[in-house]
């Protein structure tokens, strides 16, 4: 909120990039809590743990995904959190000069939750890795440092020049932080949850497809771990 | 329409030239080798299950031994459906046990004595609670279940203590009660007694010969303590360097080799020079206590020898144990093996 606000004043103008300084005040507030709410390493490094070591063993002898189990915890534990983190922002947003239209609230959480099921879905599919890789932990730390910037948690993706742009709000990234903020702040409209959506929706199939053959490949090569 | 599953109704397990061979990355040392592993690979491959073919009635105990990296965990693994053959077939309950179906993973249990498969950080009641669920028991009955096995078990205090509070006989007693909490109808028993004190090691055998007169599920064992097998195995599988080199009963086994006794003689006049007493056998010089192991058959006319070189202090004559025959019938099996020789079956 200080960057934002201290970049604007240095411009000599009340707008940047065709939005306000509260503008950017309110979305750097809310993207801190989306961003965190949107990640995954933890669980991402619990999954690669138990491959590696052969913990996985007594999920695999049980009649219960490995997928669902892991989306299980991690829904669980987001949902927690988000009704506890939430509360900052929300109390904030309420008491100070700020755009953020609360009634959108409730679509921006679903887009996001929507968007959990993506992001496991990619933690599941990096974690596959340790099946064929021996130590794949380098992969959590690239792919959570690309999606720091295609989420939009950095800064708002707006910003971002033509084609770039476009290509950007397409990925399904954007809808862990540009979309669900953007939407919330009303950076953006209906119109692009909708987008958004259908996004998350291709890269589920997608991630999806890759993870289904990664897993089963997997399987295949699995030795159990140990004598 | 729902498709019959296509086995022997007698038999619960059937293996048809089974086979697992592992292939390990060799990886080279340094930086540069690291690289150069991403496209010119080379890799150790060593067959841990030799095409093995098995048929296993419902209602028996199996024991498997083997020496470490034998291929008995291998053989437990793969039935129980946790890693994929590389050859060969399996029926396990009219099902591929690697393919993992649900209704299969419901009828089976596997105990990996080295690794645990309750939640460590939650106590066991709490993790039985999870899987009551995970197998869709009725959850009055599971708790019944629980407390029954517990009883069984002794350990009904420690139910509710957190799962890496309790010692290493305590945890294998609460796993125990988790791979039987869904009434399996094969049982996967891998070192259950691995590590445990002698005390321990008789209260799990007690518990698991209590069960299986009362529940008769049909049960695969391995363990390094022979008491395990010899007490409550039905039939024997011997594995070497991952074939199949004997399968029968105990006593047939014991009674198919040879038996060995150890002699220990105290001589009261140590013999000044050495003495052959019998092909390849030397008492050495100034020997007092001689101890070898001999064929039953070898040990009166040793013994006459020794005694005519000198009268005898004291006498012993030991049976070798079926742990001892065991462990010399494998070092055989191993060598022949090794030298390409011929191989008992």
């Amino acid at each position: 909120m200080t960057i934002w606000s201290a970049i604007i004043t240095s411009t000599g103008q009340e707008s940047f990039g065709g939005f306000p300084r509260d503008s950017y005040i309110t979305y750097a507030l809310w993207a801190a809590f989306f961003g965190r709410v949107g990640a995954n390493w933890m669980y991402e490094f619990r999954m690669i743990e138990e491959i590696e070591s052969g913990s996985i063993n007594s999920i695999l002898v049980r009649p219960i995904s490995f997928y669902e189990y892991y989306l299980s915890q991690f829904m669980g534990y987001k949902l927690a959190t988000t009704l506890f983190s939430f509360a900052v922002p929300i109390v904030a947003t309420l008491f100070i000069d700020s755009p953020t239209i609360h009634s959108r609230l409730p679509l921006a959480v679903a887009v996001q939750i929507l968007y959990l099921i993506l992001v496991h879905t990619m933690s599941f599919t990096v974690a596959t890795l340790s099946f064929f890789l021996t130590r794949v932990h380098g992969f959590t730390v690239a792919k959570n440092i690309a999606l720091t910037l295609l989420t939009g948690e950095l800064f708002p993706l707006d910003l971002v020049p033509e084609p770039f742009r476009s290509w950007i709000l397409w990925l399904p990234f954007s809808n862990s932080v540009f979309v669900p903020v953007g939407y919330l702040t009303g950076r953006l409209g209906i119109e692009d949850v909708a987008r958004g959506i259908l996004s998350i929706l291709i890269g589920l199939a997608f991630f999806g497809a890759i993870a289904a053959a990664s897993w089963r490949a997997g399987c295949r090569r699995y030795s159990g771990t140990g004598a | 329409m729902l498709m019959k599953p296509n086995y022997s109704s007698e038999n619960v397990i059937e293996t048809d030239g089974l086979t697992r061979i592992f292939l390990t990355y060799k990886k080279g040392e340094g930086l540069w080798n690291s690289i150069r592993g991403f496209w010119n690979r080379e890799y150790l491959r060593k067959v841990a299950l030799q095409p093995t073919t098995l048929k296993i009635q419902g209602g028996q105990i199996i024991g498997l031994v083997g020496a470490n990296g034998a291929g008995k965990t291998t053989l437990l693994k793969l039935l129980s459906g946790l890693i994929h053959p590389s050859g060969g077939d399996a029926r396990v309950l009219g099902y591929r046990p690697w393919e993992r179906k649900p209704e299969f993973l419901r009828k089976i249990s596997i105990l990996l004595g080295q690794k645990n498969q309750l939640w460590w950080d939650i106590p066991p009641a709490d993790s039985y609670d999870l899987l009551a669920r995970i197998y869709d028991l009725d959850e009055a009955e599971a708790r019944r279940r629980v407390n029954e096995l517990a009883e069984l078990l002794q350990c009904r205090e420690l139910l509710h203590v957190q799962l890496r509070r309790l010692s290493l006989g305590e945890r294998m007693k609460m796993e125990i009660i988790g791979s039987l909490l869904h009434r399996p109808s094969v049982l996967f028993l891998d070192e259950p007694t691995i590590g445990l004190d002698i005390v321990a090691q008789t209260n799990i055998r007690e518990f698991l010969s209590e069960y299986v007169k009362r529940e008769r599920p049909t049960i695969i064992l391995t363990s390094h303590y022979m008491d395990d097998i010899s007490l409550l195995a039905d039939r024997l599988l011997l594995i070497s360097k991952g074939a199949i080199v004997y399968d029968g009963t105990v006593p047939d086994f014991m009674n198919s080799v040879e038996q060995m006794q150890r002699l220990t003689a105290t001589l009261a006049q140590p013999p000044s020079e050495a003495r052959e007493l019998a092909p390849g056998l030397i008492l050495d010089p100034g020997t007092e206590v001689f101890t070898a192991e001999l064929p039953a058959s070898q040990i009166a006319p040793t013994l006459q020898k020794l005694m005519a070189l000198s009268p005898l202090k004291d006498l012993k004559i030991e049976e070798a144990d079926f742990e001892d025959v065991i462990r010399k019938f494998l070092e055989k099996e191993s060598r022949l093996r090794a030298s390409g020789g011929p191989i008992a079956t």
